[in-house]
């Protein structure tokens, strides 16, 4: 079932976008969602729209892989499309028939919102095809760690972040299996009423806690016997670094918002 | 003369809330490289006394000392250092998503440098044969491939000690004669001494000594040769014994003149031989 | 998965017979396809192509109805204890018999009677699973199977984990179920446990069954069955080398009662 979702999984390789330091990484594709929401002439997101593509084609990973990531949301990303089509009264009249009433302003917003939402998942699988869990976390440690000034706890929660990555598919194959047990002793989960439904899951959701309970507890035992001690003092095997690509990479986004601010101003199309 | 690494002394362990201590009054003398056995019933304080060995756990009272280091609650982390432990889950010991990520868990803890822990990771997954599965995410791996991780994990510590608590338990024959071999090899040529907590007595015959625990005692001690041969005892306390023993023991009741401390088939065919 | 790159061939040409009332034993390491073979018993997994009868239903029949397969067949999983859910023993193993929708009365001696053939006290009724020792949730967890009444029970490595002793009681247990009249299938690593308990046994490889026969029959394959990476009991090793130094050892000599006598009988001449 989570075979289909490419969507936060790693594909490794070797283009110019998996030497960035993941730490440019991610601000970028937050600037880049900036950039998509601050969007407001067709002009604006034609550019916005071809970067995000350019990035894209440049991992080599296929646009095929990468718009499978697009499915799951296909439904959201409909219905925006079609209730601001139909909804959103502005501008000129397109067409009126009956109750049905489409108007200029109507069309644009319908485009304007199914881009920006197209472009949030190919900027988010970008980032997470191209980048490790474990650069990821790492990232967001580092870029956390001016904060642990004020108690904030930077490390802690890359530390879990991680270890929810490592134990997803572990659970997840958990769940299959107390399934299978279950359904051999004649537990049905998939047909009845929404109520009866939900309560058959609980001979799985009961045994898939208690498990990772059991699971937290020995992970706890095992990491302490590893001389875990929190974050303080510990290195890493691989540091981070940046390099002049980075620098390459926040010029071209910077110089994407400033095209973008002028565009907002002078060219509001 | 090889010098004690271990030293236990009447060691009590109580858990909070439980009334009977889980390890009652042990002494043990350890000595450096050697390969022991801990035997022992479910429940008999075979875990507790491996989570006591490296500073897990800190005994009620008695010492428990470590290469000549004592751990306090306060500052296990020395004994920590010394003593690795590979624990029985394969999957609940591995930390990290990537394979050499793990293996650096423990080298990171430390505080050690970067280029330090590259070197000391490759090199200990060469030493456990999966550096070529260094990028690989545990979650893709069989569960004797995870033990030999999770061992990686520990080598690269470089402790003096290593405790396996039942870590051939949950695997499959291949997987558990593998990490097996693992562990011998590194008793053998690295002088690393090793704990070796199991219910496999095919393995526990392998080890230079056995124990066997019960009720949190230390019951029989000495050469699986010597401890095996007491069958009936060896039985009740809820252990196996070697297959040939036991024929030994019936060919024996029927008159039949084999030693009793035949261990493997092949001792066991020369005996015989020689009685034809 | 048919199609998908992970697609791999789990069985290859299975035919199998098992007559009521028969002890059998499966062996094969991970991955042998020993696990998926037992889907197949109560169709949790389809073959597809070829068929599986059960009690002379089709399991790939549209009109078999799954739940007479699941009644039929009794699927005990490695660590089953790991599906416990409920508060109590005694709704733990009812569950399996409310799913067959059975009469409060009917459920409350089918759980009475599951709880005496495993073994478990009946002042055990009211406690929580939770509590029990490892030993005594795995009882547990078979009674609910057997609680089912099914005419066969499949079990896979029933003793997988516990210590010698727990080892030796619970095989003892299944060869009593066994005596109940109920057809045993035993999934196991050990030759000596299913040597010393099963009627016939099914040794298999990559997918397919490299050999079968009563367990006398199967150990005769020594040098073969250890390139499969599988051990025969030691008894059956020595009656081997004994061979070769020039004893007469009849041949499927493995039990250690047998070798006994065997010897004896050389060693009188």
């Amino acid at each position: 079932m989570l075979n289909n979702v490419t969507i936060g999984q790693f594909f490794p390789g070797d283009s110019y976008l998996y030497h960035l330091d993941p730490r440019t990484k991610l601000i970028l594709t937050i600037a880049m969602i900036v950039l998509v929401f601050i969007a407001k002439s067709f002009i604006g997101f034609a550019l916005v729209f071809l970067f995000v593509l350019w990035c894209a084609l440049s991992t080599k990973i296929g646009m095929k892989y990468m718009l499978k990531g697009l499915k799951p949301l296909l439904v959201i990303i409909g219905l925006t499309f079609f209730l601001n089509l139909f909804l959103l009264r502005d501008g000129e009249d397109l067409l009126h028939f009956g109750i049905i009433r489409i108007t200029t302003g109507g069309v644009r917003m319908a485009v304007f919102m199914a881009v920006r939402l197209i472009l949030l998942v190919l900027c988010s699988q970008v980032l997470t095809l191209t980048t490790s869990p474990i650069a990821l976390t790492d990232a967001m440690e580092s870029l956390m760690k001016p904060l642990t000034r004020f108690k904030f706890p930077a490390h802690e929660i890359s530390m879990m972040m991680s270890i929810a990555l490592r134990f997803i598919p572990t659970l997840m194959e958990e769940t299959n299996k107390i399934q299978r047990a279950q359904m051999a002793r004649g537990a049905d989960f998939e047909s009845g009423k929404l109520i009866a439904r939900a309560k058959a899951m609980i001979p799985l959701l009961v045994p898939l806690f208690v498990s990772a309970f059991r699971r937290a507890d020995e992970l706890a035992m095992a990491m302490e016997a590893r001389c875990y001690r929190g974050g303080e003092g510990r290195t890493k095997m691989k540091q981070l670094h940046y390099g002049w690509r980075d620098g390459e990479a926040f010029t071209v986004v910077a110089l994407m918002f400033a095209v973008m601010i002028l565009l907002n101003r002078y060219a509001p199309f | 003369m090889r010098d004690t690494i271990i030293r236990l002394k009447d060691v009590v362990f109580k858990y909070e809330g439980s009334e009977r201590p889980a390890v009652d009054g042990v002494c043990l003398d350890v000595q450096a490289g050697e390969f022991l056995a801990v035997l022992g019933r479910n429940g008999s304080g075979k875990s507790t006394l491996a989570r006591l060995l490296n500073a897990l756990l800190i005994p009620t009272s008695g010492t428990v000392e470590v290469d000549g280091l004592v751990a306090t609650e306060d500052n296990p982390y020395p004994v920590r250092e010394v003593c690795g432990m590979v624990f029985q889950n394969p999957d609940n010991q591995i930390v990290a998503t990537v394979v050499e990520e793990d293996c650096a868990f423990g080298l990171e803890n430390r505080g050690v440098p970067s280029d330090e822990i590259r070197r000391r990771v490759d090199e200990a997954l060469t030493e456990v044969g999966m550096r070529e599965r260094a990028l690989s995410s545990p979650s893709m791996l069989s569960g004797g491939q995870k033990q030999r991780v999770a061992i990686a994990g520990v080598l690269a510590m470089r402790p003096k000690i290593i405790v396996f608590d039942e870590s051939t338990a949950m695997l499959d024959p291949i997987g558990r004669r593998d990490v097996f071999r693992l562990a011998r090899r590194i008793n053998q040529e690295e002088g690393i001494t090793v704990i070796w907590i199991t219910h496999f007595m095919e393995e526990a015959v392998q080890a230079d000594r056995v124990v066997v625990m019960e009720d949190g005692k230390v019951e029989l001690i000495g050469e699986p040769r010597q401890v095996f041969s007491n069958v009936d005892q060896v039985l009740m306390y809820g252990l196996d014994v070697p297959e040939m023993m036991k024929l030994a023991a019936k060919l024996r009741e029927a008159g039949v003149n084999v030693p009793k401390d035949v261990l493997t088939v092949e001792e066991m065919a020369v005996e015989l031989c020689r009685l034809k | 998965m048919p199609g998908s790159p992970f697609e791999v061939k789990a069985l290859d040409d299975v035919n199998l017979t098992i007559k009521d009332g028969e002890f059998i034993g499966i062996i094969g390491h991970t991955g042998s396809g020993k696990s998926t073979l037992i889907s197949h018993f109560n169709a949790l997994e389809k073959s597809e192509p070829g068929h599986v009868f059960v009690n002379g239903m089709d399991l790939g029949d549209k009109d078999t109805k799954l739940t007479d397969v699941r009644r039929a067949v009794g699927l005990v999983f490695q660590y089953p204890e790991y599906q416990l859910f409920e508060e109590t023993v005694e709704k733990d193993i009812a569950f399996g018999p409310q799913n067959l929708k059975l009469d409060e009365k009917e459920i409350k001696h089918r759980v009475t009677e599951a709880m005496l053939l495993v073994g478990l006290d009946d002042s055990l009724r009211k406690a929580s699973p939770f509590n029990l020792s490892g030993g005594q949730k795995r009882r547990v967890a078979i009674a609910g199977v057997l609680a089912m009444n099914p005419s066969i029970l499949v079990l896979d490595e029933p003793a997988a984990g516990l210590d010698p002793a727990g080892r030796r009681s619970m095989l003892e247990l299944i060869r009593g179920i066994h005596e109940s009249g109920v057809t045993v299938v035993m999934v196991s690593h050990s030759m000596d446990d299913v040597g010393k308990y099963c009627d016939r046994l099914y040794v298999l490889d990559h997918g397919r069954i490299e050999y079968q026969g009563t367990p006398a029959e199967v150990f005769e394959h020594g040098e073969e069955l250890k390139k499969i990476g599988l051990d025969v009991p030691e008894c059956a090793k020595l009656a081997a080398v004994l061979r070769e130094k020039g004893f007469d050892i009849a041949p499927g000599t493995f039990r250690r009662e047998d070798m006994c006598r065997e010897i004896l009988k050389n060693l009188k001449k």
